[in-house]
């Protein structure tokens, strides 16, 4: 009796897991189908599940559309995630070994004036933000785009609640060997911390990738546009063209879902060693 | 890699035997105070200093230009005192905006963690294709809220007849409902929770299932031992009071990207005139005053800094209730 | 070996080197994007916003390339160009000449756009004064218009003959009209997403026979028939007569082509789209009158081109824009009629148009000319973003529209005050 009502559970809870499944993929099928899709599938009264002619070609339109700047915008993105990605770790992670490890009187102040920061969304500054950063000449520029977004509170928390736990006693080894804060630092602590490098790249690489605020604001030349500006501009334009908006936005995705199933492991499992959630 | 990581070691030891250690360390003057604070801001200062100057500068600027009568300048000369903050705190518009980032908030914080943790539950107890599942999961993470905007508004919840909601509703021979203009009732929220849940639900699961993981099993097996049964009791007495720091965190997350809330809101509801006096967050409102054609900015920065202000508390007491938490442990 | 801190390993030189590639990487990403510099001649940058017509980017490129005094940049912005102008305007890097949607009362006393009475002086007369009139503050000229666009209501004369509905002439008969053509496939009548509180803004207060802002200055709508206009646009919402959430806006035709709808409030540049689907089996008509003192209305405004205040070329970008906007009208011609339908901003082009003398196009000619109105230049953002927000809230919320407007009126009689001073 009592095995088969956990039985019936498990059966249950399977089939809501399937069902919650199926649910998350209809975006991504939506994506798929009207991206291959002609314009008059895409508009057609009756729904097909998938589009009637199959249009490979849209892919190759998106690309050569010259009022739709993928290609430029997909480098764009690129390169101004991964100087992000590669900035904010690299400051983040010293700030934060800092105030964990080098004791200092003001250390204390100075934590708080970066937590304080967490307070004030960086959307509520953008106003000035927007001013200081065009006054610094930088508007339109992947200097402006990305400097300013270097500094997160957020992954400063993050590495100096992980380097609080980090082994003292390797540091303390390595200051036997004659080891200073810095070579201590590059030789004994970064190797010794990949989970948490991993898992704050990630989490900074995917922000900077689908940052929207910061970029529409900044990235104002269409030559300076991210993907998501020069679709989120696409989907407001005058006259809109379905299927080639939903291929972009297919394409625009398709970096990062492939490094998710490549990586999806690590990236747990630096999530799940890294402490962010404790 | 074989060196050991900080989880080799018990919780707490590390941090707490160190400081031990630092005080009985022989030649701890090699490390004296000066060379420790030049050290301290090496490491520290680039950091401090790009905060300082891309936070705390717009802030104090903020703070200036919300006492002047800025219309499309930033350097301005007419002083109007709190003439800024008195308009901005009786415009109905303001008031409003505010009004929908608290139901916004309220609603979205508390959807989204029991989805995430109900995720997670469920995922982690499968022993077949768990790895598939939580893979579904995850995976919207990877999609930014303009591409899933763009879904949801021309593809998902398009208000014509080849949405794919009105076209399910059709099969069942519902009316079109145009999700996003419609107010009565207001289905644009059901458009615009829906976004953000399906993007964020994904990741929150991976931290509880972190979390998962790190209870003990033995924890599982006393309980059994002392008649609980598998489900609602054990998830409500082991399960759940085990995830403490894993909930804190998600909830101070979740906060924090709420009150960021613009993207998903803009890219569903906004159109070449503007943007409807409805699910209209404050920030999209101070963007449309301070940025927008209007160029007030010295309007838009009293907005900007009501809101810090609303939201500074809001943290505080916040910090409050969770670090009051902390305690019992 | 008593010096620890201060040695710098293999290690902590590579760490170094990666810190100054990436300080490299960051200088080399912040070279100016997008404009030219270098080339012979002074540049000056131009920028549009993007039309919708095929062919207009290129055309105004080789305008741009045919001008010989200066190397003109052409950029051509999708999205929210007026927000992007406005912003652009603040800072360095912004454009020296470029059409802008006014220039707004703010933009010309805050002084970011540069005078250009003296340009257009010898010819003002022929400019269409309509729209001449909200570029001039204080007896200057700010902005040299462009075109003249206006918006009219499109219909299907075959489904309104299905449906035994004659072309609606009155604000009633039309909300009769849109009910009627409603079917369960084909919505009675389009006027954008928002349900019109965007697109219409104040042509129902000009078909009740009233105004935006008077001459003098003063709230031009405070009055009952003003509660009672905008209370009919709410019936059309009520009776679900209104298309709503389409793929593409008004400015589209796209609705109106797939049959999404049986009418459409658009802009005359989608007439030759509209013509090549549909031949004749199309009509166009103004924003019906409504009540006693009421009048049909079609809006009419023109994108200018001004002249940055912050260039630093302004007597190079003035003598462009005077060239291609005053002095150049073959190209003002081709511009205006070669590719969507846009009223030539000369009067004596449009008098030679002969693609506006026949059929609808006439029709919306004729209308601009007798019942165009244009928006006054002291209807600043703020009021309109007031007074768009109260219409939107009659019309989806069914809130009292005369409480509504009366906040309105309030909110406009401080911002008219706000312009009076100084």
């Amino acid at each position: 009796m009592h095995h088969a009502w956990i039985r019936v559970g498990r059966a249950l809870r399977a089939a809501l897991l399937c069902a919650l499944a199926l649910l998350f993929l209809v975006p991504f099928y939506l994506l798929v189908r009207n991206g291959l899709a002609t314009e008059a599938d895409i508009t057609a009264p009756d729904w097909t599940f998938f589009p009637r002619h199959v249009q490979w070609s849209n892919l190759t339109e998106v690309f050569t559309d010259p009022s739709l700047p993928l290609g430029h915008a997909l480098l764009n993105s690129t390169l101004i995630a991964l100087s992000t990605t590669l900035g904010t770790v690299l400051l983040a992670s010293l700030a934060g070994y800092g105030l964990a490890r080098i004791p200092y009187r003001g250390a204390g102040v100075v934590f708080s004036a970066i937590l304080g920061t967490l307070m004030v969304p960086a959307a509520v500054t953008f106003v000035p933000s927007f001013v200081l950063v065009s006054s610094l000449g930088w508007i339109s520029t992947l200097r402006g785009l990305v400097i300013p977004t270097l500094f997160s509170a957020f992954a400063c928390f993050i590495f100096r609640q992980y380097f609080l736990g980090f082994p003292r006693e390797l540091e303390d080894a390595a200051r036997v060997d004659g080891l200073g804060y810095w070579r201590t630092y590059w030789r004994i602590v970064v190797p010794n911390s990949r989970p948490v490098f991993a898992a704050v790249s990630t989490i900074v690489f995917i922000g900077a990738w689908n940052a929207f605020l910061w970029p529409l604001v900044i990235g104002q030349d269409q030559e300076a546009w991210t993907v998501q500006v020069a679709l989120s501009t696409f989907t407001t334009a005058q006259n809109l063209n379905l299927h080639e908006l939903f291929v972009a936005a297919a394409v625009s995705i398709a970096p990062l879902v492939v490094v998710f199933l490549l990586l999806q492991r690590y990236i747990v499992a630096g999530v799940e060693r890294s402490g962010i959630d404790d | 890699m074989t060196a050991p990581t900080a989880e080799a070691l018990p919780d707490g030891q590390g941090a707490r035997g160190a400081a031990e250690r630092r005080r009985r360390t022989p030649g701890a003057g090699f490390f004296g105070p000066q060379r420790r604070s030049l050290w301290f801001w090496i490491f520290v200062g680039p950091f401090a200093l790009g905060l300082a100057l891309f936070t705390y500068v717009p802030l104090a600027w903020s703070v200036y230009l919300s006492f002047f009568d800025a219309h499309n300048t930033v350097t301005p000369t007419d002083f109007v005192g709190l003439g800024n903050y008195t308009s901005m705190l009786t415009d109905g518009a303001f008031l409003s905006s505010l009004g929908t980032f608290a139901l916004f908030t309220l609603f979205i914080v508390p959807a989204t963690y029991a989805l995430s943790l109900a995720l997670a539950v469920m995922v982690n107890r499968l022993r077949v294709a768990q790895a598939f599942f939580r893979s579904v999961f995850f995976l919207p993470t990877a999609c930014s809220y303009v591409v899933a905007a763009l879904i949801w508004k021309l593809s998902l919840f398009s208000g014509v007849r080849f949405g794919l909601a009105n076209t399910v509703l059709g099969w069942f021979g519902a009316d079109q409902t145009a999700w996003l203009s419609t107010t009565h009732p207001p289905w644009y929220w059901l458009v615009i929770v829906t976004v953000r849940l399906w993007l964020q639900a994904g990741f929150y699961m991976i931290l509880f299932l972190a979390g998962l993981q790190r209870i003990s099993p033995q924890l599982y097996e006393a309980a059994a031992v002392d008649g609980a049964r598998p489900g609602w009791q054990t998830f409500r007495h082991i399960t759940f009071p085990q995830l403490r720091a894993t909930s804190v965190a998600v909830v101070l997350l979740l906060v924090i990207n709420a009150f960021q809330a613009f993207d998903e809101f803009y890219n569903l509801l906004s159109d070449a005139r503007g943007y409807p006096p409805y699910a209209r967050p404050p920030l999209v409102y101070l963007y449309y005053t301070a940025l927008g054609r209007e160029q007030n900015l010295g309007l838009g920065s009293a907005g900007a800094v009501i809101l810090a202000l609303i939201i500074a508390v809001a943290t505080v007491v916040q910090a409050r209730w969770l670090g009051l938490g902390r305690k019992e442990d | 070996m008593t010096d620890t801190g201060t040695g710098i390993g293999r290690r902590g030189l590579l760490a170094a080197t990666g810190g100054l590639a990436l300080t490299g990487l960051l200088a080399a990403c912040g070279s100016n994007t997008g404009r030219g510099g270098g080339g012979s001649g002074p540049g000056i940058s131009q920028w549009y916003h993007q039309y919708g017509e095929p062919g207009v980017e290129r055309a105004v490129k080789r305008y741009a390339d045919s001008y010989k005094k200066a190397r003109v940049t052409v950029q051509w912005r999708p999205g929210d160009y007026d927000r992007q102008t406005a912003a652009a305007l603040l800072t360095d890097s912004g454009p020296d000449v470029f059409e802008v949607n006014g220039p707004t009362l703010d933009q010309i006393r805050g002084g970011q756009v540069v005078d250009l009475t003296a340009e257009i002086e010898p010819v003002k007369d022929d400019f269409n004064q309509a729209v001449l009139a909200p570029k001039i503050w204080q007896d200057r000229i700010w902005g040299i218009s462009q075109t003249v666009d206006t918006q009219v209501l499109y219909y299907r004369k075959s489904l309104l003959k299905d449906a035994g509905v004659e072309p609606p002439r009155t604000l009633d008969a039309l909300v009769d009209a849109a009910r009627k053509l409603t079917t369960a496939q084909t919505k009675g009548l389009f006027l954008g997403n928002d349900g019109g509180a965007g697109v219409l803004g104040g042509t129902p207060l000009f078909a009740a026979g009233l105004g935006l802002v008077t001459e003098d200055g003063k709230v031009g709508f405070d009055d009952p028939a003003a509660a009672r206009t905008l209370g009919k646009i709410r019936r059309l919402y009520a009776d679900k007569s209104l298309l709503l959430g389409a793929p593409t806006d008004w400015s589209d035709p796209a609705a109106f082509l797939q049959e999404l709808t049986a009418m459409q409030w658009s802009g005359l540049w989608a007439l030759p789209q509209i013509q090549q689907t549909f031949g004749d089996d199309f009509g166009v008509l103004p924003f019906p009158a409504d009540g006693p003192h009421g009048t049909p209305a079609v809006p009419v405004g023109a994108y200018a081109s001004a002249v940055s205040a912050r260039s630093p070329r302004k007597a190079e970008a003035k003598a462009f824009a005077s060239w291609l906007w005053i002095e150049r009208t073959d190209l003002q011609q081709d511009f205006a009629l070669s590719y969507g339908f846009h009223i030539p901003a000369r009067t004596s082009l449009a008098k030679k148009a002969a693609r506006l003398r026949t059929g609808a196009a006439a029709d919306a000619v004729r209308y601009a000319t007798d019942h165009g109105y244009a928006e006054p230049l002291r209807w600043t953002t703020a009021s309109r973003t007031a007074y768009q927000d109260a219409l939107s809230r009659v019309i989806k919320d069914g809130a009292d529209p005369e409480s509504e407007l009366r906040t309105v009126v309030r909110k406009v009689d401080a911002e008219l005050a706000r312009v009076r001073k100084r």
